[in-house]
């Protein structure tokens, strides 16, 4: 039976400083940045993110704090957080004397910084990526679509976030080290300049250019950190400290330029090349890809050869999740719904088969596991690929972990995201190395730019929102606040005239159509002005492709491509056209004008036709093959209608349904759906059912779920499960877990993240924070401390079913 | 083909068997054990009940229920707050003595407050019902388990039933009191891969003057399967004041040893109190309460049974 072993004292400590110290927004990244734009207006897009870079590698502070064996943070403080003008800031005037009081995820803030950035802050108003993609949208969208509740994009203020969701090769900064990459970048320059410019050439002249700064940044600011390391060993009274601040040194002052000889040289480089990523670019969803693949060989051989006991490296290993749990990032409070709990989204994958097709699992697989397990912690998000041939133990550890740090790992399975990957174009050995991206979404890992959640709220599509426009003459009851009377869908008029269940589908699958032409027309404005404002040379630096195509990962210099989105409510609308199907023109309990009078009044007149629809029909998610039949339309109409877009990096769009806490908050503005859901509540979560409408146990559950072809969202799905503990007790409920897993996953399941809580449990929780300040839920894409979730969003975790006996 | 009358079908069934199974509960049952969990199986016919919690209060629903009943039988009941909006809401009351089980007002109740319980389905349909999960019993080792009620009693369409199963490739596991005639419980022998036999007392006098019935036949019937070597896997209900004591729980150790290899296993099952609120959802009594007994009564009486050689869990 897989077990947990003892906490060290010094990990003990920065585990309790890391639960009990409040994050504070520091000042000193938001500073060089302004500095540097206020000062080099004339800097084109590759070459400003370049010379911007070397700026923060050269004045960023390197904090190296007395109890630490792996150093870096984007701040002075422990658990301070950085800021990112360049991509929005207006939302932070909006919001800036909230930011210690607020509800979710408060931060300090000193009375100086503050006015500092009250000072100097304007500048981005006209300065931001943000600001450029408000003015270049098409006046069709602004004066039709815009604000319609389907869509995301809005009137101003887009894309807050920068794109995000990906992940350098690693493989690069452990074995190769930078300066390898360095020097190519000098050599390429070098035999360009000596035959001359060609062609485009002074775009690809630059971009070297702009790795050559980064990648000799990133080996300064390394260097930077190893001098810090000896200035205070000089002053350490503590003989053994003063060793380990010599021998960090040592270290600092060889990786990132130089290959990794050790698990420790591996952790501290991985390390220090995510923080310069986090550095160029905010943490939305940059992940680290599959750790235990890259860094596991060097901890096998330290173990090997005596260098490491089992113990150190373990302490090492908590030591380096705990750094990247330290990482967090300030969203405006809107963002932060969507995730709450001082997320920063960069997912570690572990487990699965390697290229070739055998099992991969390794010693630091289980390490870090362990870490997550032992520490309790929700931070960083862990993914566990699981396959056929998955070791015994392997599949303990990932039950047993996820029942002590609710959804720590969420499982994904191989053939699912295999196949997803392939069908997306990506050769099969590329394939099976996939890692997932931010929350659930599989990409190939170090040659793939996943870009898989957009820029956040603008990659979702809203789907029970389209369904009212089906049903409602192209007018959505929900839209936004401040948009357009004006239809903002396909006018395909009212269900209350529709006479046959072909029409409303027709009328839906319009919807969608159009709505997803515009949802692509937008995603590509948006690439446009990233291509040009914000490449990401410290990425391209690594990723495969780039380098050798002299092209920036935003100018579509990498091997593979994506550009991912994701969706709302399928259980809503599957449900709902069940509900217009069985009571329309079915039963015919209600004429169609009946029921469109309903969900104008959001049932109000109508109850007794809402009693009878909660109660009296079969919905979807009890396995009824009439309730469920339209489910695999729903998500068929979606992915085809989104995948036939293409981006400017020559890539096909790829479909997702995961919806972080969006749900809820997308809730808020939907109207009543037919499927008995009241105005304003909650859509449904992942690709689950719509909250407590599966009646008839998990098994009936599962199978309606499984009714729909999961391998055409390549860019992922999510599957959450709660089940109560007294189903899962002792090694016996282990095994039963697995195989309702396995019996998911063989049916077509891609993933899936598991709650063992009792509602109860979390009601009391809800009551007394002080006494579960440790437990740790699943929410959506990612895992929080419980206590740290606003409350719509616990309450909706409560409402998921509960599968017990 | 037979129909059969069910009160429920139950998924993520974990502790009835091998695996993970689905169990169907058949309606219907000879003994009147003053303890059981499960009211709703003792009946054969359907019976009108009420669950409080669903129940919207009549103005939310328009007395639809009391519009609907020709009986007469459903009066204003208690007050209950709602649990979201701390309302307070009129519920109902069944007047037992005037229902006549008919449905009417069930029908109206869209909330499901009031329901019919038991339903009859073909063997045809419920094999194909049972079907259904079948990926799950194929990556757990499961199967399915027929309980009741007691199955013993609707045997032709419980033979249809498992037969069905068996010509599908599904383990079946048959849970019963073994209240029957032999000739009865043979004919499920060709077709049961595991028999979950209640043992509930070995006085037969004592078992009569709490469950209702006598004891001969049951022991009998549970050696005759043993001699078949039929896998057994014995249950024993621990009920305070009735069979927990130590006398009786040597007399039934004795017994199991007397069975042979064909035991697998022996469950203590700790008397609960979790069944007492169903006895109000099906009439206005509620029967005998009891303590549970506590774990380390439950851990005494499971050594006391091991010491026979005996393979013995709790639960």
């Amino acid at each position: 039976m897989y077990q947990n072993v003892p906490i060290s004292e010094r990990v003990q400590k920065i585990r309790a400083m890391y639960r009990s110290k409040k994050p504070k927004i520091d000042i000193n990244r938001y500073r060089i940045v302004t500095e540097f734009y206020m000062a080099n207006p004339q800097l084109p897009g590759i070459l400003k993110r370049g010379r911007v870079m070397r700026e923060l590698f050269e004045k960023m502070p390197t904090p190296v704090r007395d109890h630490e064996l792996i150093v870096g943070h984007p701040g002075e403080e422990f658990r301070s957080s950085a800021l990112y003008p360049e991509h929005s800031f207006y939302w932070f005037f909006d919001e800036i004397d909230t930011f210690p009081t607020r509800g979710t995820d408060p931060y300090d803030l000193d009375p100086e910084d503050r006015a500092y950035i009250e000072k100097t802050g304007h500048f981005w108003d006209k300065n931001c990526t943000c600001a450029m993609i408000d003015d270049i949208y098409p006046d069709e969208y602004r004066d039709y679509v815009c604000g319609n509740g389907v869509l995301n994009f809005l009137p101003v203020n887009n894309c807050q976030h920068p794109i995000g969701h990906y992940c350098g090769n690693y493989w690069t900064v452990v074995d190769k080290g930078l300066g390898s990459v360095l020097e190519e970048a000098r050599a390429k320059k070098k035999e360009m300049l000596e035959r001359g410019l060609q062609g485009n050439e002074g775009q690809t002249f630059q971009f070297y250019r702009a790795i050559e700064l980064v990648t000799e940044g990133i080996i300064i600011y390394t260097k930077r950190y190893a001098k810090e390391c000896l200035r205070q060993a000089e002053t350490c009274t503590d003989p053994q400290r003063k060793a380990e601040l010599l021998d960090m040194a040592d270290r600092l002052d060889r990786v990132i330029e130089k290959p990794c000889e050790s698990y420790h040289d591996a952790l501290q480089a991985c390390f220090l090349y995510q923080l310069a990523l986090l550095l160029e670019s905010q943490p939305h969803g940059i992940s680290y890809g599959r750790l235990d693949q890259y860094c596991g060989k060097y901890l096998e051989a330290d173990l090997a050869s005596g260098k490491l006991t089992k113990e150190q490296a373990q302490e090492l290993t908590d030591m380096f999740i705990l750094k990247v749990a330290e990482i967090n990032k300030v969203w405006s409070e809107r963002a932060t719904k969507s995730g709450p709990g001082y997320t920063a989204g960069q997912l570690i994958t572990l487990g699965g088969i390697d290229r070739d097709g055998n099992d991969a699992t390794n010693t630091m697989t289980y390490m870090v596991m362990q870490s997550s397990a032992r520490l309790k912690l929700h931070n960083p998000p862990l993914a566990l690929r699981l396959h056929a041939g998955t070791p015994d133990k392997l599949w303990e550890a990932g039950i047993e972990t996820t029942k002590q740090v609710g959804g720590v790992p969420c499982f994904e399975w191989d053939d699912t995201a295999i196949e997803a990957l392939v069908r997306r174009g990506i050769p099969l050995e590329d394939a099976r190395n996939y890692t997932l991206i931010g929350c659930v979404e599989p990409c190939a890992c170090g040659n793939d730019f996943a870009n898989s959640g957009g820029d956040g709220h603008d990659s979702y599509t809203i789907l029970p929102a389209a369904l009212w426009c089906a049903i409602n003459n192209g007018v959505n009851p929900g839209k936004f606040p401040g948009s357009t009377d004006k239809p903002t869908g396909v006018q395909c008029g009212y269900l209350k005239d529709m006479t046959s269940m072909q029409q409303v589908l027709d009328a839906y699958k319009a919807q969608i159509d159009y709505f997803c032409k515009w949802q692509v027309t937008m995603l590509n404005c948006y690439e446009y002005i990233y291509a040009m404002n914000m490449p990401l040379p410290m990425l391209s630096a690594t990723l495969t492709g780039c380098m050798e195509s002299g092209k920036d990962a935003m100018w579509g210099g990498a091997q593979y491509n994506n550009t991912g989105n994701t969706s709302i409510g399928h259980g809503n609308v599957a449900d709902s056209l069940n509900i217009i199907d069985q009571v329309c023109f079915r039963d015919k309990i209600a004429t169609p004008a009946e029921l469109y009078d309903a969900l104008i009044n959001n049932w109000e007149g109508h109850e007794d036709l809402h009693q009878y629809i909660l109660g009296k029909c079969v919905h979807f998610g009890n396995n009824d093959p009439e309730a469920d039949k339209y489910l695999k339309f729903v998500a068929d109409t979606y992915s085809e209608a989104i995948t036939r877009g293409y981006g400017p990096r020559g890539n096909h769009l790829t479909a997702g349904c995961w919806p972080v806490t969006l749900n809820v908050v997308y809730g808020g503005w939907v109207a009543a759906t037919p499927d008995g859901r009241k105005s304003g509540t909650p859509l449904s979560d992942g690709i689950s059912p719509v909250q407590s409408m599966d009646k008839n146990g998990p098994f009936a559950t599962i199978n309606s779920i499984l009714k729909f072809d999961q391998a055409n969202y390549a860019n992922g799905t999510l599957c959450n499960m709660k089940f109560h503990p007294t189903a899962l007790q002792g090694a016996e409920g282990d095994k039963k877990l697995r195989a309702v897993m396995e019996t998911y996953f063989k049916g077509g399941g891609m993933e899936l993240q598991i709650n063992v809580v009792s509602a109860k449990m979390l009601r009391e929780a809800q009551e007394k924070p002080k006494d579960y300040e440790d437990l740790v839920v699943r929410i959506a894409g990612f895992s929080a401390y419980f206590v740290e979730v606003y409350k719509a969003a616990q309450d909706d975790l409560i409402r998921r079913t509960e599968m017990s006996v | 083909m037979t129909s059969g009358r069910l009160y429920d079908i139950q998924g993520f069934s974990v502790q009835d068997g091998p695996g993970i199974r689905t169990t169907a509960f058949l309606k219907g049952c000879p003994l009147r054990c003053p303890w059981c969990h499960s009211p709703e199986s003792q009946a054969f016919n359907k019976q009108l009940s009420w669950m409080s919690m669903r129940c919207l209060g009549l103005e939310a629903c328009n007395s639809r229920c009391m519009k609907a009943c020709p009986k007469d039988a459903i009066e204003e009941g208690p007050l209950k707050t709602d649990v979201q909006t701390g309302a307070q809401l009129r519920t109902v009351h069944v007047k037992r003595d005037l229902c006549d089980n008919c449905g009417a007002c069930a029908d109206k109740c869209y909330a499901e407050a009031l329901t019919m319980c038991g339903k009859d389905y073909t063997s045809e349909e419920l094999v194909n019902r049972l079907l259904q999960d079948r990926n799950f019993f194929e990556n757990s080792g499961g199967g399915v388990t027929i309980s009741g009620g007691e199955p013993l009693c609707q045997i032709d369409f419980v033979v249809e039933v498992l037969k069905g199963l068996k010509e599908n490739g599904i383990h079946t596991a048959l849970d019963t009191t073994g209240f029957a005639p032999w000739e009865t419980l043979e004919r499920t022998m060709p077709y049961v891969d595991l028999y979950l036999y209640d043992l509930k007392h070995m006085d037969s006098a004592k078992h009569k003057a709490t469950v209702a019935v006598p004891n001969e036949q049951i022991k009998e019937n549970v050696k005759k399967l043993a001699e078949h070597g039929k896998a057994l896997q014995i249950r024993i209900p621990v009920i305070p004041r009735f069979n927990e004591d130590e006398e009786n729980i040597r007399a039934t150790a004795e017994f199991c040893v007397g069975l042979g290899s064909a035991v697998q296993v022996i469950q203590l099952l700790p008397y609960h109190n979790m069944g007492v609120m169903k006895y109000l959802r099906i009439s206005d009594g509620k029967p005998l309460e009891a303590t549970p007994p506590s774990d380390e009564k439950m851990e005494h009486l499971r050594d006391i049974m091991a010491s026979y050689g005996l393979n013995v869990t709790i639960h």
